[in-house]
């Protein structure tokens, strides 16, 4: 296994963020390397993590309603898809071709660039035993990685910031989107939730001096005690052991406060200052990938963003929909690779997707399908081990279990390979029990 | 034995700490009442609520629809397409439905005549964890929020096996399903680990045999309510907590509350509910103690609770992180305003974490520290400005993103909804108004019923110097800063 890399500690954080927050207050537009510059000590923290410039990066995508797996890579020449989908089969010229038997639905030409160039790799059937096929309860279990009969609050992402970066600067994780995944619900909750970086801000009412007025006020309701300052550059000990014991509420919610205003300012900076460099289809989700692409490109501290793309409910008519979401998600992840190579970033950007399940083998009356099981998820990224992983599932009717197909890659065994080798930490104490990692990277 | 809070320890701040726990806070007013009331006396406001009538009329919804099973197989019958548009028509009702009953319980919160027992109804919604996600119907809902409301300080008993026997509870964790042959263990595994017991305190096999004890009970979809259905029920005999028997669900239930585990459960977590952190030993031996002594009822440990000097300790005073909902129902009582409507409640609470009537999972919320993120603390300081000075763009701006299809609407609506502005007269008087010496103090006092630091003070102070005149704007501006603080976000 890899060397363990601890993430950056609450001391580091605090000491370059207060100076950056005692800049700020004049500055609004600090920026990393401002404040280094302006603090010998600081200046190794913050390039080495509170920049993340060294880091690797996992990009999560979810994608909402339960794709359907089996007109995604789509088994062509298989007798037994035809059969279960006489009406929106899809017809073996479209597709795009990656073997004899399995090949990608045509909109993901996208994705199949970034597969033919080595840059992705393809998991075939994943899932996870006793499937659960409401995407409610579906949802959580990917989300936390419990076994299906459990319940677990925490996710799976918010116990790897527990275990690995207690009090850590709260952009280690960034949310694209409204309401915080569940995956990174931690212990000691740390990520930021935003949609767009205009609405993670303090809103003044009023606009001109009257407002800015408003805001400074607010800045200074929110600045930290100079005693907080000046522990955190001088008599560090006491201010870690009151981390570590939690101290009281206000010292949580005064710490909070101030993450919130030099998050909120760094964000806002960067994604002002940083231009895409691919153009991006005009969808929500290329939105979401775009404003990821700043925030890696201006150097934010993020080790893990999460974005979304919703809609893969395909109970009626699918074959338009599906087709229209497809198209969106290999357009929208191909423009980002592009962006991050571009910037030089890619080597350090894993993107992963999920779906809380596939779906039923077999169409319904009304020309869509129905919850199901195993599903595909697609890995990408220039350090990936490119092409097909995992055995696609059997379609035969006796193989499958109540109409859906069963799993034979587990997403933990994923999820663990994406720890121990990408994020380089110990998966067990996260996902309960050693996994055996899938070799995907 | 709980020491009791002495006469000379009743004062402005432990008045105003035992409405903001036994209720939802409110104006300086209401402390002042309390206040010279005495601790007894106003303990006894609380606890005695069933003497203070309540005429909240029901939703006019609320009520067993005999049609609904009919309509559901009516569309059964129908065309792919035309049952879908029929069921969706249902969902669009039942949506409806959950907006105004959420409106419902929060005004129940924010202007019902007993406090205590709306506290103890988000106490137990929290504890039984039921989400409308998985339930799916309105009525259902509501009827476990009155069941809740009905037995709010009952006996402990009763409230384990009514919740158990409400359709959302059958629906929501699968007892509807259990049959003999395949008895489902959901509730079972749940009513021993969250509800009455806690891990360590029970055996897998004490699950199984529950879980067994419990068949029969199920659901009559039809007349939407609990049955009994005998030919479901597995007669053999059952080994739980190591006694033999031909045990039922209630038997099981009963055997559950009778363990000496079971009075420290729930009794702990009613102190940490309230306190805001977990008990002592010494605490939980004397609840539990006031518990076990009045039959297992719970209006009793709470007068105990709130008459001790511990609940009003240093550590637990003006210390616990507000719930969203607490956040909400507590600033529209400080503010002397009409509570939103209830779109834009639902909107409010869902952005800063937390959604009535939708719980995470079974576990509930987890509450705490973990309401506060720099997104929800931002969303926090956003939404004060709606509630101060009628601001909807924290409201509107925030609605587009995950569900495109429900929110376009909500947020059309959203556009036409008027929140009014706080009304300052009411709040503060003439001079108050006029003399900033005299406002910072009366903000801190209806806000914080604390001071803020000096420094905190001085901004306010210079803040208030900047403009040039102390006009209506200004003071809901100042209002509204002081909401935006860390020290507004406790209670």
């Amino acid at each position: 296994m890899n060397k363990e890399i601890t993430l950056q500690t609450r001391r580091e954080f605090l000491r370059t963020s207060a100076l950056g927050g005692a800049l700020s207050w004049t500055v609004p537009a600090f920026l990393a390397n401002t404040f280094s510059a302006m603090h010998a000590e600081a200046a190794d923290s913050a390039t080495q993590t509170a920049t993340g410039r060294d880091s690797n990066i996992l990009v999560i995508l979810q994608m909402a309603g339960g794709n359907d797996g089996l007109n995604t890579v789509v088994p062509y020449s298989n007798d037994y898809y035809r059969r279960a989908r006489p009406k929106i089969g899809l017809a073996e010229k479209s597709i795009l071709r990656i073997n004899d038997e399995i090949g990608l639905h045509e909109s993901l030409k996208g994705f199949k660039e970034l597969y033919d160039v080595g840059e992705m790799s393809l998991i075939q059937g994943v899932g996870y035993p006793n499937p659960n096929r409401s995407h409610f309860v579906s949802t959580d279990i990917w989300q936390t990685a419990a076994d299906s009969d459990k319940i677990e609050s925490s996710g799976w992402m918010g116990r790897y910031f527990d275990n690995t970066c207690f009090g850590c600067d709260p952009t280690i994780a960034v949310n694209i989107g409204r309401q915080m995944p569940r995956a990174f619900q931690a212990k000691h909750p740390v990520g930021v939730s935003l949609e767009s970086p205009q609405s993670y801000r303090f809103m003044s009412r009023e606009k001109g001096k009257s407002g800015e007025m408003t805001e400074e006020s607010y800045r200074k309701l929110n600045e930290p005690d100079a005693e907080m300052v000046e522990n955190s550059g001088g008599t560090i000990g006491t201010l870690q052991g009151s981390v570590q014991t939690g101290g009281s509420a206000l010292d949580f919610l005064e710490r909070t406060a101030l993450d919130a205003q030099l998050s909120s300012d760094k964000i806002r900076t960067i994604a002002n200052r940083v231009e895409n460099q691919a153009t991006y289809p005009t969808s929500q989700l290329g939105n979401s990938l775009k404003l990821v692409a700043k925030l890696i490109g201006g150097g934010l501290a993020t080790r893990v963003f999460y974005v979304s793309q919703g809609g893969y409910d395909t109970h009626t008519n699918q074959t338009g929909t599906h087709e229209r979401l497809l198209k969106e998600l290999g357009d929208s992840v191909k423009a980002f690779v592009a962006d991050l190579k571009a910037q030089g970033n890619l080597s350090r950007v894993l993107l992963m997707t999920f779906s809380e399940f596939g779906r039923r083998v077999a169409e319904n009356a009304s020309s869509g399908t129905d919850h199901g099981a195993a599903a595909p998820m697609f890995i990408v990224g220039s350090k990936v081990k490119a092409g097909l992983l995992g055995k696609y599932p059997s379609l035969a009717p006796s193989d499958l279990f109540q109409g859906d197909l069963k799993f034979n890659v587990d997403f933990r065994t994923v999820y663990a390979a994406v720890l121990e080798n990408w994020l380089k930490t110990k998966s067990a104490p996260i996902l309960g029990r050693q996994f055996v990692p899938l070799q995907l990277i | 034995m709980l020491k009791a809070l002495p006469g000379n320890k009743w004062n402005f701040t432990t008045a105003a700490h035992l409405l903001n726990r036994a209720g939802f806070g409110g104006p300086p007013a209401e402390i002042e009442k309390l206040l010279s009331l005495g601790p007894e006396a106003a303990v006894a406001h609380f606890v005695e609520y069933d003497k203070i009538p309540d005429t909240t009329p029901d939703p006019e919804w609320a009520k067993p629809d005999p049609d609904r099973a009919k309509k559901f197989m009516e569309a059964r019958q129908l065309g792919e397409e035309e049952r879908r548009r029929r069921l969706r028509e249902i969902q669009r009702a039942d949506r409806q439905h959950m907006l105004e009953l959420r409106g419902w319980w929060l005004e129940r919160m924010a202007n019902g005549p007993r406090p205590l027992q709306e506290k103890m109804v988000l106490f137990w919604h929290g504890h039984f964890a039921t989400s409308v996600e998985k339930v799916r119907e309105a009525y259902l809902m509501w009827r476990q929020n009155e069941l809740f409301r009905r037995l709010a300080t009952g006996n402990w008993s009763d409230m384990l096996i009514e919740s158990a026997q409400d359709p959302a509870m059958l629906v929501w964790l699968d007892q509807a399903q259990s049959r003999k042959e395949h008895p489902n263990e959901n509730f079972a595994r749940e009513v021993l680990e969250l509800f009455a017991l806690g891990e360590g305190h029970y055996t897998e096999k004490d699950i199984t045999e529950g879980a067994r004890a419990l068949t029969g009970w199920s659901y009559n979809r039809l007349e939407q309510k609990f049955i009994n259905r005998p030919f479901l029920h597995d007669t053999g005999e059952k080994v739980i907590f190591g006694k033999r028997g031909n045990f039922d669900g209630e038997d099981f239930l009963e055997m559950i509350v009778a363990q000496p585990q079971a009075a420290r459960f729930i009794t702990t977590k009613l102190w940490n509910f309230f306190a805001g952190e977990m008990p002592s030993e010494e605490i939980v031996t004397a609840l539990a103690d006031v518990f076990r002594k009045s039959n297992n009822t719970f209006k009793p440990v709470l007068r105990a609770m709130f008459l001790s000097e511990a609940f009003y300790g240093p550590s637990i005073v003006r210390s616990q992180v507000k719930s969203p909902v607490q956040w909400l129902v507590g600033s529209v009582r400080m503010l002397e305003r009409e509570l939103p409507p209830p779109i834009v409640c639902f909107s409010l609470t869902r952005n800063l974490g937390q959604d009535l009537f939708a719980p995470p999972n079974v576990k509930g919320w987890d509450g705490g520290l973990s309401w506060i993120t720099t997104n929800n603390l931002l969303a926090r300081y956003n939404e004060a400005a709606t509630l101060a000075q009628g601001d909807m763009s924290p409201v509107s701006g925030l609605l587009l993103a995950n569900n495109p299809g429900i929110n376009m609407a909500v947020e059309r609506r959203l556009r036409n909804i008027p929140v009014h502005s706080v009304d300052v007269s009411r709040l503060f008087t003439q001079e108050e108004r006029t003399n900033k010496e005299l406002l910072i103090p009366a903000l801190e006092k209806r806000l914080l019923q604390d001071k803020l630091k000096p420094k905190q003070e001085k901004v306010l102070r210079d803040f208030l110097d900047s403009k040039s005149e102390l006009n209506i704007n200004t003071i809901l501006d100042a209002i509204r800063l002081v909401m935006s603080t860390p020290e507004y976000q406790l209670t």
